[in-house]
């Protein structure tokens, strides 16, 4: 659309009218939007073609214009009092007449704390499907970070009770803490930007994100997409504490570990600095006791082994004499006197040993020779 | 130590050296080796407990950027 000025010198200058009107053509190439808002001073006349309100942000106080073509405003019948939430759908336009800019809406919706709780519940399906509430993909908190990050309102309590119950647990704690907006249309986006400062800060193993309980409202940031999809991406895992026990914002389900109160979530982060020290005693112990049991073990085994080693030669020894003996005993007993002293004679006729008795004819003189002594003898017969 | 460990890292390594010492199934030369670096790791844990200072800061400056 062509907007007609008039031109003084070097100068162009706009009428009023052409003004609006140009401001007014541009602002009608934007799209059609949904805005949330209280309702606040309706006028409805029956002579009026459209019908007037304020939307109001119930959180900033900032305030909208709205217009409506009166037929479907009627036709919706919503009843609307002072301070109903809705939803409009609509685009910005521009009053030319009066210079003045509101929402032209086509479409109004009344929009309670269920449609909240609906919009809610579709949320966490959607993040659920894409997984990011796994358990898989919890990770396991640190025993002992070097630095904890710390985001939270400057609202003493919730901040006051985390810093306690680290540095009660675990003196020596270093702890970062970033303070942000956790409530109101900012926060989500605050608490998302804090959340990756601390992640760009040195030395930072784990993070927790505190806030003390609070309306459902109050909370609704910590249900926001950004913050929840900014949690289960964060390179360190976070320990969520928002609210009470009974909230359950959705930043607590990507979350790595949940507490349901800020101490809790402190004691979460960081070990009991005694139970440390007697568990690194317990084991300086056992170092001690398994290598004296090991050196011990090993002293008897060489100590075994030089025993046998000792013991060999002379069992050798021992097993050859008894060899010995034997072999002598039963030479001893195969030995002639042997014989001789079970009443057996050996009998020599000369320096021959008689075996038979055709070998000496009667006469002739034989020796005797028995187990003690002998004695001479002759033949008298033989056979 | 080629690269320093985590102090869990440090202190689960010390727990298994102290166990498979106490199983007492390393033979001497393994245990001495195990006793010399359970003596490292155990000295490791203390410094990182005894050296740690606690200290509470904030993050102002960048926090304060943060805010619209």
């Amino acid at each position: 659309m062509k907007v007609e000025a008039i031109d003084y010198g070097d100068r162009r200058v706009f009428s009023v009218g052409a003004f609006n009107r140009g401001v007014a053509s541009w602002l009608g190439r934007l799209p059609s939007v949904w805005v949330e808002g209280e309702v606040t001073e309706l006028r409805r006349q029956e002579r009026w073609a459209s019908v007037f309100f304020t939307l109001k942000d119930p959180l900033e106080g900032a305030c909208l214009g709205v217009s409506m073509p009166r037929g479907r405003f009627d036709a919706l019948r919503l009843d609307l009092a002072d301070g109903d939430r809705v939803h409009a759908y609509g685009r910005p336009e521009l009053f030319e007449a009066r210079g003045e800019f509101r929402l032209r809406a086509l479409s109004l919706e009344r929009f309670g704390l269920g449609d909240h709780l609906a919009a809610l519940e579709r949320l966490k399906r959607k993040l659920a499907d894409e997984g990011l509430f796994a358990a898989e993909r919890k990770r396991p908190l640190p025993g002992l970070p070097r630095r904890i990050g710390l985001i939270t309102g400057n609202d003493a309590a919730a901040k006051r009770d985390v810093l306690t119950a680290i540095t009660t647990r675990f003196p020596p704690a270093r702890v970062l803490v970033a303070e942000t907006y956790v409530q109101g249309p900012r926060a989500a986006g605050a608490v998302v930007e804090a959340l990756r400062a601390l992640c760009r800060e040195p030395e930072i193993d784990v993070l927790v994100v505190a806030r003390g309980g609070g309306s459902f409202e109050d909370l609704l940031p910590f249900s926001d997409e950004r913050l929840v999809r900014a949690i289960a991406s964060c390179p360190v895992p976070v320990v969520t504490a928002v609210g009470h026990e009974q909230d359950t914002p959705l930043c607590d389900l990507a979350a790595d570990a949940r507490a349901s109160t800020p101490s809790l979530a402190g004691r979460l982060v960081v070990p009991d600095l005694a139970k440390l020290h007697d568990r690194l005693d317990r084991a300086r112990s056992g170092l001690e006791r398994g290598t004296r049991r090991t050196l011990e073990r090993e002293r008897q085994r060489v100590d075994r082994a030089y025993e046998r080693l000792t013991r060999a030669p002379r069992l050798l020894l021992e097993r050859g004499r008894a060899r010995l003996e034997h072999a002598a005993g039963r030479l001893r007993a195969l030995a002639p006197p042997a014989t001789l002293e079970r009443g057996y004679a050996i009998v020599r006729a000369g320096d021959q040993i008689v075996r038979a008795g055709t070998a000496v004819s009667p006469g002739r003189r034989v020796d005797v020779e028995l187990a003690e002594g002998g004695f001479g003898a002759r033949v008298e017969d033989t056979r | 130590m080629t690269e320093e460990p985590t102090f869990e890292q440090a202190q689960r390594e010390l727990e298994e050296i102290v166990h498979r010492l106490e199983s007492g199934e390393a033979p001497l030369d393994e245990a001495l080796l195990l006793w010399q670096r359970g003596e490292e790791l155990y000295r490791f844990c203390r410094e990182r407990l005894d050296s740690a200072e606690g200290k509470i800061e904030e993050l102002a400056g960048r926090a304060e950027a943060a805010k619209p």
